[in-house]
């Protein structure tokens, strides 16, 4: 190889080369792309598998009258089964006891969980790992063993319960009542999972410029108005996705009510109730239905969530 | 390209390799020499390894069985086997049954057909309750093996200051009569659970009625029984115990444990249960956990009537031996269904579990009498008793009751005709449940 | 922050004292039940009167541990296994969001979104029948690929979080280097992205291991049934009698794990969690 050749390809390439260089671009393009799907391919597939499999199956279902136990009575039945649970106060209690759920639990962890969230903010020193690993116990405590541990202590016959609160007789039934067993069941995803909230919001606490509350001090404003003028309009974007993922989490209730109560009293939810039409009475048909129905919730809900509270989650996940 | 596909094709291949070495890891169990019987049991105190045990024994290398544990609630019980069965499963080969999922286990061509022969050699000696509660459609389709009923049980020395003759039937009135005048409580079931089902059936047939009509119909054609006179009798008793307030506390989560406790503890001092009760009183009292005298005041009598001088139909339990129609081992399964039913098995059981037996003449074995003082009022409970509604789809009838007659303070006149609507409708496809 | 006064730092502490309160008090009643005799269980009291290990024994050599030890054996299994699946899947995928540029990018990201918040019930039905034709139905590996459902999508997301927070410049001077992208993905990035996986294994682990509705929907029998599920049908000494010191011993069991996870590895677990969760 001699030094001209040199010297003439360098300058062909610094020549025409524009085209050249965006060949050469397009085809590490390509090469990214391919690899990018070679890594995340098997990820997708099994997301999409998971998910889209059963959600398509369960549509098919739905439209039939499908009795595991009598598979020869199988029949097509068009879209009875909904109208069926759409005219059902069974349906409709479900979704009023799941909707109240949900709006009471994030309502409550969202205030609990923004304190508990200061409070591991503020504290220094030896006691903050302290705290944040007592906080960690009930996010890893299994929702079943919370649900027995609450159901144990408001039990009639196991309960401590009524021997220490001051307004209850010590024969009082908490899952005789509707209201009562919804508040013990409450309690239960409340205690478990206001700490992850806790932990969204004290992230989004991390993100509030010192300057500014600095400022905001010098500026003569009180404590009161630091949390509200500046505190909570910074963290807007952390409680937003907070609300919505804690809201569809719950939702989806399910554990909590199917170890205290199976529905009893009055407390079926949608995934108890889904559950009890598929899994305990075999009707394959009228389950996937509900199913289906309860798919169509969860989208509604982030349908709302996105387009009117306008919740960013392509910021909050870190896209950029 | 070429390239490409090579990779993909490796991708896919090492997902179905990881698929199926893991595969492996769930199956398992040898297929050499003596078949093994799966026998899928309801849980109880080991007894039935026991048997399992003693029956592969004596089969001198015939089969071997193998217990599987199902949950402790019937209904989940049926959910598990169901699915199972419906998906034509040949690693079940014995069943435990609630006699209450026979017909819907039979009905789906679940359980393999038991020879003519054999359907005689394993009704004879058994309580009569027992043998209507194994069959359908005019035909034995599992082995008795356990016969369970409810007392009526008392503190003899409340029913003494109550002025109540036990050694002859009690009615209801009376006892919520002697209940309230003693200022304590009846142990009643009112959860919402099988034992709400349970009692309401004793009380509709106590009163002459049955809660379905025509058992052996397809869900839509089921009549039912509930809208009628003996319906309106048994809802009577319940706005009754809630009238004179002598449910006790806790009624609408009390099951036959909270009963039996309640009952321990003085909060009530009659109660309807099965005879569990005794041993864990004994048990306790032994233990010193309760006090001698209270267990020394334990008394028992047969179920209390509706209508006087109408013998009671006391509530039917227990569990029947069923051979799964997909077994690969039919032959054996029925040989050792034979072993496991067998009157010593029967005898040994009642003893071990404390379980009464199907067979009446266990009753007279000197050793069950020793344990049981009450084995003679078990065994007339059983001559007596009703089987709960035998249909195919009871689990739909006994949730359908539970639904409505629970809780028991908010039972009316009109409960029997609504509860018979909505179950209508619930097996018409028209109600969700 | 520095300017505290003595009052206010007071006042967070004992805000702090509350915390601990609240995370272990549920926890301390559900260890004090599973101490307490049979006879004792109805004693209304929070302490009981006479500690007992005999819940202990039950489950693990009396008549709870035909039913318990398998279940805890297969709790282990099922996810341990769905955890390092979903981590490796989710290990590449994250490295190909945070990283590369191709097109689909967004619908990876929103795939996993949707699948997270996907009702887990709707699964149950179609995936119950489809396994009892295929022969998954109650087996480990039909309870593996549904966990992935669980734990494939926060996976992904922490494990991007993480990687977008790595030097990237090191792998391109290994690039500049000769390396391939893969080489340089193996040699500089794997050393740097461990803590995160290690955080997001055990993120996912504890998702995996609280799964309740699979476990009861899928599995029959102890050939696959997990604790959770267990616990629903564990049976007290009688077949009337409730099992409530049987369940809180196991409940305490199966607590212990996360616990001690969650405890020693406090820092990384909340900074995963936050991390993956928030970023703006």
């Amino acid at each position: 190889m001699s030094s001209t050749t040199t010297a003439r390809a360098g300058a062909t390439a610094a020549g025409p080369g524009g085209r050249k260089g965006k060949v050469r671009a397009t085809d590490r393009a390509r090469a990214e792309a391919r690899l990018g799907w070679y890594l995340a391919g098997p990820a997708f597939v099994i997301l999409v598998g998971v998910t889209g499999y059963p959600i398509l199956q369960a549509l098919y279902e739905s439209l039939f009258s499908f009795r595991l136990t009598a598979p020869a009575d199988r029949e097509f039945i068009g879209l009875r089964n909904y109208g069926v649970i759409l005219t059902d106060s069974l349906w409709w209690s479900a979704m009023g006891n799941t909707v109240l759920i949900t709006v009471v639990t994030v309502a409550v962890e969202l205030v609990i969980g923004f304190a508990l969230a200061m409070v591991m903010h503020k504290v220094l020193g030896w006691l903050r790992p302290v705290v944040r690993t007592a906080i960690l116990v009930p996010y890893a405590v299994i929702t079943v063993v919370s649900a027995y541990a609450w159901q144990y202590a408001f039990g009639l016959t196991t309960g401590f319960m009524n021997a220490v609160l001051p307004f209850v007789g010590a024969d009082f039934d908490w899952f005789a009542n509707k209201w009562t067993a919804l508040t013990v069941i409450c309690l239960s995803e409340i205690w478990k999972t206001t700490p992850f909230i806790s932990l969204l919001l004290l992230a989004g606490l991390a993100q509030v410029p010192d300057d500014m509350l600095e400022a905001a001090k010098v500026d003569g404003a009180t404590a009161r108005e630091r949390l509200f003028r500046v505190t909570l309009p910074n963290m807007k974007a952390s409680i937003m996705v907070a609300l919505l993922f804690r809201a569809l989490d719950a939702f989806r209730i399910f554990d909590n009510v199917y170890i205290m109560t199976k529905g009893a009293a009055g407390t079926e939810t949608l995934s108890a109730l889904a559950y009890n039409q598929t899994i305990s009475r075999l009707e394959i048909g009228l389950g996937s239905a509900v199913s289906v129905l309860l798919f169509l919730c969860v989208l509604v809900i982030c349908f709302i969530a996105i387009k009117v509270f306008g919740v960013d989650l392509a910021r909050a996940r870190g896209e950029s | 390209m070429a390239g490409h596909w090579r990779t993909r094709v490796g991708t896919v291949s090492v997902g179905l390799l990881l698929a199926s070495t893991l595969g492996a890891c769930g199956s398992g169990s040898a297929s050499t020499g003596t078949p093994t019987l799966n026998w899928y049991i309801n849980p109880d105190n080991g007894g039935q390894a026991t048997i399992a045990a003693a029956c592969s024994e004596a089969s001198n290398g015939a089969y071997t069985i193998e217990t599987s544990i199902l949950p402790s609630q019937a209904a989940a019980q049926r959910e598990q086997l169901m699915r199972r069965l419906a998906g034509n499963d040949t690693s079940i080969d014995l069943m435990s049954l609630d006699p209450v999922f026979v017909p819907e286990t039979s009905e789906a061509g679940f359980l393999a057909e038991i020879p003519a022969d054999l359907q005689q050699r394993l009704s004879d000696g058994v309580v009569d309750g027992a043998v209507q509660a194994a069959t359908w459609k005019g035909r034995l389709v599992a082995a008795p093996f356990w016969a369970n009923t409810q007392l009526l049980w008392y503190r003899k020395s409340v029913a003494q200051a109550a002025g109540l003759d036990m050694t002859k039937p009690v009615t209801w009135q009376q006892l919520i009569d002697a209940a309230k005048a003693q200022d304590t409580a009846i142990g009643v079931q009112g959860t919402r659970a099988e034992s709400m089902t349970v009692w309401v059936n004793a009380l509709i047939a106590s009163a002459g009625g049955e809660v379905i009509e025509n058992p052996e119909a397809k869900g839509p054609d089921i009549r039912l029984g509930l809208d009628s006179d003996a319906g309106r009798a048994a809802a009577q008793v319940m706005e009754q115990i809630t009238a004179a307030g002598v449910a006790g506390p806790g009624i609408d989560n009390r099951d036959e444990s909270a009963t039996a406790n309640l009952f321990q503890q003085d909060g009530a001092d009659f109660m309807v249960n099965w005879p569990f009760v005794y041993a864990q009183a004994k048990s306790a009292a032994e233990g010193g956990t309760m006090d001698a005298a209270v267990f020394e005041d334990y008394g028992w009598t047969t179920y209390p009537e509706v209508v006087a001088g109408t013998p009671s139909a006391p509530p039917l339990g227990g569990i029947d031996i069923g051979v799964s129609a997909f077994s690969e081992h039919r032959a054996e399964a029925f040989e050792a269904v034979q072993c496991i039913v067998s009157q010593e098995n029967q005898a040994a059981y009642m003893l071990s579990d404390g379980n009464p037996a199907a067979l009446t003449a266990v009753y007279d074995d000197p050793a069950v009498q020793a344990d049981f003082p009450m084995a003679e009022t078990i065994r007339q409970s059983l001559e007596q008793a009703a089987p709960r509604p035998q249909t195919a789809y009871y689990n739909e009838v006994s949730q359908g009751i539970q639904d409505r007659w629970q809780p028991v303070s908010e039972v009316t006149g009109s409960t029997p005709a609504a509860s018979g609507e909505f179950i209508g409708q619930v097996l018409r496809g028209e109600k969700l449940l | 922050m520095g300017a505290m006064s003595r009052k206010e730092k007071g006042l967070w502490y004992l805000g702090a004292l509350f915390i601990v309160l609240y995370a272990l008090l549920p926890v301390a009643w559900i260890v004090s039940l599973s101490f307490k005799a049979e006879s004792d269980l109805a004693n209304r009291s929070f302490l009981p009167t006479n500690a007992t290990g005999e819940n202990y024994s039950g489950i693990f050599s009396g008549d709870g541990a035909e039913l318990f030890l398998p279940a805890l054996r297969n709790s282990v299994i099922v996810c341990l296994v769905a955890t390092v699946i979903a981590v490796v899947l989710a290990m590449f995928a994250a490295y190909a969001i945070a990283r590369l540029d191709f097109p689909g990018k967004r619908l990876v990201l929103t795939s996993a979104l949707a699948v997270a918040v996907f009702p887990v019930i709707t699964m149950v039905t179609p995936l119950f029948n489809l396994w009892r034709q295929i022969g998954l139905y109650d087996t480990i590996p039909g309870l593996v690929i549904p966990y992935l459902a669980l734990t494939l999508p926060i996976s992904i997301w922490t494990m991007s979080a993480f990687f977008r927070g790595i030097p990237w410049d090191m792998e391109q001077a290994a690039q500049v280097d000769g390396a391939t992208s893969w080489q340089a993905f193996r040699k500089v990035i794997v050393p740097l992205a461990a803590p995160g996986v290690f955080t997001t294994a055990i993120i996912a682990f504890f998702i995996a291991w609280n799964d309740f509705v699979f476990g009861i929907s899928l599995t029959s029998t102890s050939r696959a049934q997990p604790v959770p599920a267990a616990l629903s049908s564990f049976t007290g000494s009688s077949y009337f009698v409730q099992p409530t010191g049987a369940i809180s011993a196991a409940a305490v069991i199966v607590t212990i794990p996360v616990v001690l996870l969650a405890l020693v590895f406090q820092r990384r677990i909340v900074a995963g969690l936050t991390n993956g969760a928030v970023k703006g």
